[in-house]
């Protein structure tokens, strides 16, 4: 591209002298095309722009250090030194003029060290979590995959295990692929045996898995790919920290035993120190599935990794697993119509929509950033103004208008240095605070380990505050540096209010400063809207004083269907005798308790096609389940005791499904079939909605079946997993965990018990990300509405200052107060207008970004816009009230005699 | 201009006119540049080269003119640069002085 030179010359030939100009301007060309024949264009253009440039900044630097006629000194190194000298005493000049005003040098500090401080914490978050590689070699290359169900807007489902074992049989896009199981937060091992018995967090794999990912054993091998065969599967690799803890880091551990849940499995390895997974397993086994569970084409309870192969992009790979899907979906329309396979990388799977929030909160942290700055910078000015003595001698005496503008950035600098400072402290103190209130979704996160300062953040927070620094700095100093402003400014000593210029731009920042409260403002009421609206949401069933604990039985002592009833039955009667129990149930899939399966749903004589998927979520669950969790009975009759195996089997819908299946009739009679051709059930009730996934999540269609009665289409053994719910009297839920405990035990001592809970901090847990999520954003609206607050009152009190003189003639020549008073307000009225006006624009662009994270409120809503802004007009009131209150109390006599 | 001393000449400087030194007619700042990198493998900046030049005519080490303006430079012409006598007693003075300070130090580096 030819035309590139005029217009690099025309930018940067006006830093280079007159007479040198065309033979530079030659030289460029003529290298420029050697340089186009040798590498092409686009290179030849970036080393154009570079070379100018440096060209440029070379003799802008060499004038303002110099001037011309060069002086005869040294070479090039010798220049260099004088370059620092010249900076050392500007940055001495500058500590000095600074320590002379402490006051504002301290609201200067602090005002960058909040907006530094907040930056750096977040930023650490933010690069910890979204930005750092996973501690997996070449991870870039490893990919999730899911499957998506775009009818129920799903894109990263779990898989069902023969789907998967297709996908891994049929793709050529992955050097391997490797399936594990989605485990609920309270689904643990216990692990018995030397010691004290101890709950460990397993990870169910496939064999490759390991290679996958990356991970080699520190100790041991990998698994090997019979170790997924039933049988063969009872090995185990032990986490670094349960080898330490448990195991005194003995390196002969490798083909020892270990007990889990009675289970007897050989220790095969050991994974390096390094190991991590969001779930941070204890111990890593092979997900072994036998020959019924590896047929399950409607039961979607699976994850998996792949890596892609050598020169296979994700797009080649999304390409080749959608043939498959297709081809799947053709072959079993039944399970498979509208799904297809899915993949994204890997960190996107862990991080999910937690990145969108991340983003938003980093960015309300840049708005309370460029707040400071524009506080910082309006104080600047003010003192420039003051300052304009010192400029016209050092104008006079020779100074460059260069020379002044370098002297005044660097005072700048040294500000925001110190700025930069504190603010590091500031956010190394609220990372160690913010480690303590993260909530338990954050855990799960890349990165959150460890949070904290380190080079890479503290390079952050260097090039923050610098740039900070300019920001603030530039025009301020080029503003005080004006020799125009100069001959304004001998008016001002006359009693005028600054040049135009000047008082347009302090306007102009306050204007910035107001609007940007108000985006964030307007942000932050919106998270806070939508978590009360979502704390208000009914989940359908009464949480408070509900005690949960799940339960797992041990496959081999339970392989009896009627042995697992017996088990709950015998707990239950135990319970409920017990001082503060009320009612006793179990179920297979709490609320708030992770994601529950969906089985394809079978209508009796329905021969229509559906234009929906027709899914249901199948929960067993006991006789007593709906009265201890009080889910009312919309219709029909609940479980009784002779709803057993023998007798007709029957299910409870709710209301979602319900509504979706047989809109217009009456659906109690009618027979279903869940996940298998012909398990027939009667439907005998309808019960109310819940929330399962979330208190965000409406309620999906649901199918109750009785514990009682045998139900295999999610696999042998899926009643095995169940959890206990407690109804509590009054405040007894403390008292109760210990009866529970007590009471399994004297069942089967041998039965683990995981941790007793409440369902109201289930509940809580849900809703963790998003009050932490409303409560930074209010904190940094609350810290920018105390900074424009301030630079307001800054401004105005600056103004009033300045006009004393002028208030005074108004005054003598029989201005009343109110007259006063109103044209004070108006200056002030007209920039908060100004500034309310900007900010509502900005915030109905900006919390669009946000749609994602609103609940029951539109990121448009005229309340909330109206409210903030009257709240920013309030205190824009109360910022300016002392200064106006000053000007009408401004004694005319006095005012006059002073100038 | 006070300097004319031998001793201000700084070692660029010093490079800069022995590279024009070297390149006899053909001496105009692009190949100055491109001499001293392929002795000495040093990659100077092209900003450092013009302002050298420029500090030497000053010192009146250099003469300059400017060559007819050709095609490939976009039109625009060369500065040439060639040693005026000054600069060449200076870098014989320099050498002399260097020569004399070296002798008998060679097997104290070997």
């Amino acid at each position: 591209m030819h035309d590139q030179f005029p217009l690099v010359l025309r930018l940067f030939a006006r830093f280079i002298p007159g007479d040198l100009r065309e033979p530079i301007a030659g030289d460029l060309h003529e290298e420029y095309l050697a340089m186009r024949q040798r590498l092409g264009a686009a290179r030849a253009d970036r080393w154009l722009w570079w070379q100018s440039l440096r060209l440029a900044l070379t003799f802008r630097w060499e004038r303002a250090a110099h001037g011309r006629p060069l002086p005869p000194i040294g070479d090039e190194l010798r220049g260099f030194g004088s370059m620092w000298d010249g900076l050392r005493q500007d940055i001495a000049f500058g500590v000095r003029m600074l320590r002379r005003q402490p006051g504002f040098t301290a609201v200067a500090i602090f005002a960058l060290a909040l907006g530094i401080g907040a930056t750096t914490a977040i930023f650490s978050v933010v690069d910890a979590v979204l930005w750092r590689p996973l501690p997996y070699p070449r991870a870039d290359r490893v990919m999730s995959l899911g499957e998506q169900r775009p009818r129920e807007s799903r894109w990263f489902g779990p898989i069902a295990p023969a789907d998967f074992f297709d996908w891994r049989r049929d793709s050529h896009s992955f050097s391997a692929v490797a399936a594990y199981t989605i485990m609920s937060p309270s689904g643990a091992y216990n692990l018995t045996g030397d010691g004290e018995p101890e709950r460990v967090r397993p990870l169910e794999v496939t064999p490759p898995f390991l290679g996958v990912i990356g991970v080699t054993p520190a100790l041991g091998r990998d698994f090997r790919a019979e170790d997924e065969t039933v049988g063969r599967h009872r090995v185990v690799l032990l986490s670094d920290a349960l080898w330490r803890r448990r195991f005194g880091a003995d390196r002969s551990v490798v083909g020892r035993t270990v007990a889990f849940d009675g289970r007897t499995f050989e220790i095969v390895g050991v994974l390096p120190a390094r190991f991590w997974w969001p779930t941070r397993p204890d111990v890593v086994v092979p997900l072994a599935l036998d020959d019924h569970d590896r047929t399950l084409r409607a039961a979607h309870f699976l994850e998996a990794v792949g890596r892609l192969r050598d020169g296979v992009s994700p797009r080649n790979a999304r390409e080749d697993l959608r043939i498959i899907g297709a081809r799947l979906s053709k072959d079993f329309p039944a399970e498979n119509a509208n799904h297809a396979p899915n993949l994204r990388p890997l960190r996107d799977a862990f991080v999910g929509d937690v990145q969108t929030m991340l983003l938003v909160v980093l960015g309300a942290v840049a708005f309370v950033l460029l707040i400071a700055c524009a506080n910082v910078a309006t104080l600047l000015l003010a003192r420039a103004a003051a300052r304009q003595k010192e400029v016209s001698i050092r104008t006079a005496v020779g100074a460059s208008r260069a020379r002044l503008v370098q002297q005044m950035m660097t005072e700048s600098l040294v500000i925001a240095a110190a700025g930069g400072a504190a603010g590091v402290l500031l956010a190394s103190w609220s990372l160690s605070a913010l480690r303590t209130v993260l909530p338990a979704r954050f855990a799960g996160l890349p990165g959150i380990d460890h949070l904290g300062i380190d080079v890479r953040v503290l390079a952050a927070a260097v090039i923050v505050s610098l740039v900070t620094g300019l920001i603030f700095g530039v025009l301020p100093a080029l503003a005080a540096s004006d020799q125009r402003l100069g001959v304004s400014l001998n008016e001002e000593s006359r009693g005028g209010t600054g040049s135009v210029r000047a008082r347009r731009l302090r306007s102009g920042l306050v204007v910035a400063e107001l609007s940007l409260s108000l985006v964030l403002l307007t942000g932050a009421s919106l998270l806070v809207v939508s978590f009360n609206n979502l704390v208000n949401v009914p989940p359908g069933f009464e949480p408070s004083q509900l005690v949960i604990a799940r339960v797992n039985l041990p496959g081999a002592r339970y392989a009896e269907h009627a042995r697992t009833v017996a088990f709950f039955d015998a707990v239950a009667e135990r319970l409920a005798g017990a001082p503060g129990v009320q009612r006793v149930g179990a179920t297979t899939s709490l609320p708030f308790d992770g994601p529950d399966s969906r089985l394809s749903l079978t209508i009796e004589r329905r021969t229509a096609q559906s234009p929906f998927p027709v899914r249901v979520h199948p929960r067993l669950v006991s006789t007593g389940y709906f009265q201890t969790m009080r889910i009312p009975l919309v219709r029909g009759r609940g479980f009784n005791d002779h709803d057993a195996e023998g007798s007709v089997n029957v299910a409870i819908i709710n209301e979602a499904a319900a509504r979706r299946y047989w809109p217009n009739e009456d659906p109690i009679g009618q027979r279903i079939s869940i996940g298998a051709e012909d398990d027939w059930r009667e439907i005998v009730g309808i019960a109310g909605d819940t929330r399962h996934e979330g208190l965000d999540a409406d309620a999906d269609p649901a199918a109750y079946l009785p514990q009682r009665q045998r139900f295999v289409s999610l696999g042998n053994g899926f009643e095995r997993t169940a959890t206990l719910v407690i109804r509590s009297s009054g405040d007894a839920a403390a008292s109760v965990a210990p009866l529970i405990r007590t009471a399994v035990a004297n069942v089967d001592s041998q039965v683990p018990i995981g941790l007793v809970r409440q369902m109201d901090d289930l509940i809580g847990e849900s809703i963790a990300p998003r009050r932490l999520n409303f409560v930074l954003v209010s904190a940094f609206a609350a810290v920018a509405l105390v900074l424009t607050a301030a630079g307001l009152y800054g401004v105005m009190s600056y103004l009033v200052t300045q006009r004393t003189r002028e208030i005074g003639v108004r005054m003598a020549l029989g201005a009343t107060r109110r007259q006063v008073l109103a044209l004070v307000l108006r200056e002030a009225g007209s920039m908060t207008l100004l500034g309310v006006g900007l900010g509502v624009a900005g915030a109905l662009v900006l919390t669009r970004s946000m749609t994602t994270m609103l609940f029951g409120v539109s990121a448009a809503n005229p309340l909330v816009y109206l409210s903030m802004s009257v709240l920013l007009a309030a205190v824009a009131l109360l910022a300016i009230a002392v200064p106006s209150s000053r000007a009408t109390r401004v004694d005319p006599l006095a005012a006059l005699r002073e100038s | 201009m006070a300097a004319t001393d031998v001793t201000s000449l700084g070692e660029f400087e010093h490079m800069v006119l022995l590279a024009i030194m070297r390149l006899g007619d053909d001496a105009y700042a692009v190949p100055v540049r491109d001499e001293i990198a392929r002795c000495t493998g040093r990659d100077v900046s092209r900003g450092s080269i013009y302002i050298t030049l420029d500090r030497l005519e000053t010192k009146g080490y250099l003469k300059s003119r400017l060559a007819d303006p050709t095609p490939e430079r976009g039109g625009r012409a060369k500065r040439y640069y060639e040693l005026r006598p000054r600069a060449v007693d200076a870098l014989k003075d320099s050498r002399r002085a260097l020569v004399a300070l070296w002798r008998g130090l060679e097997t104290a580096l070997s």
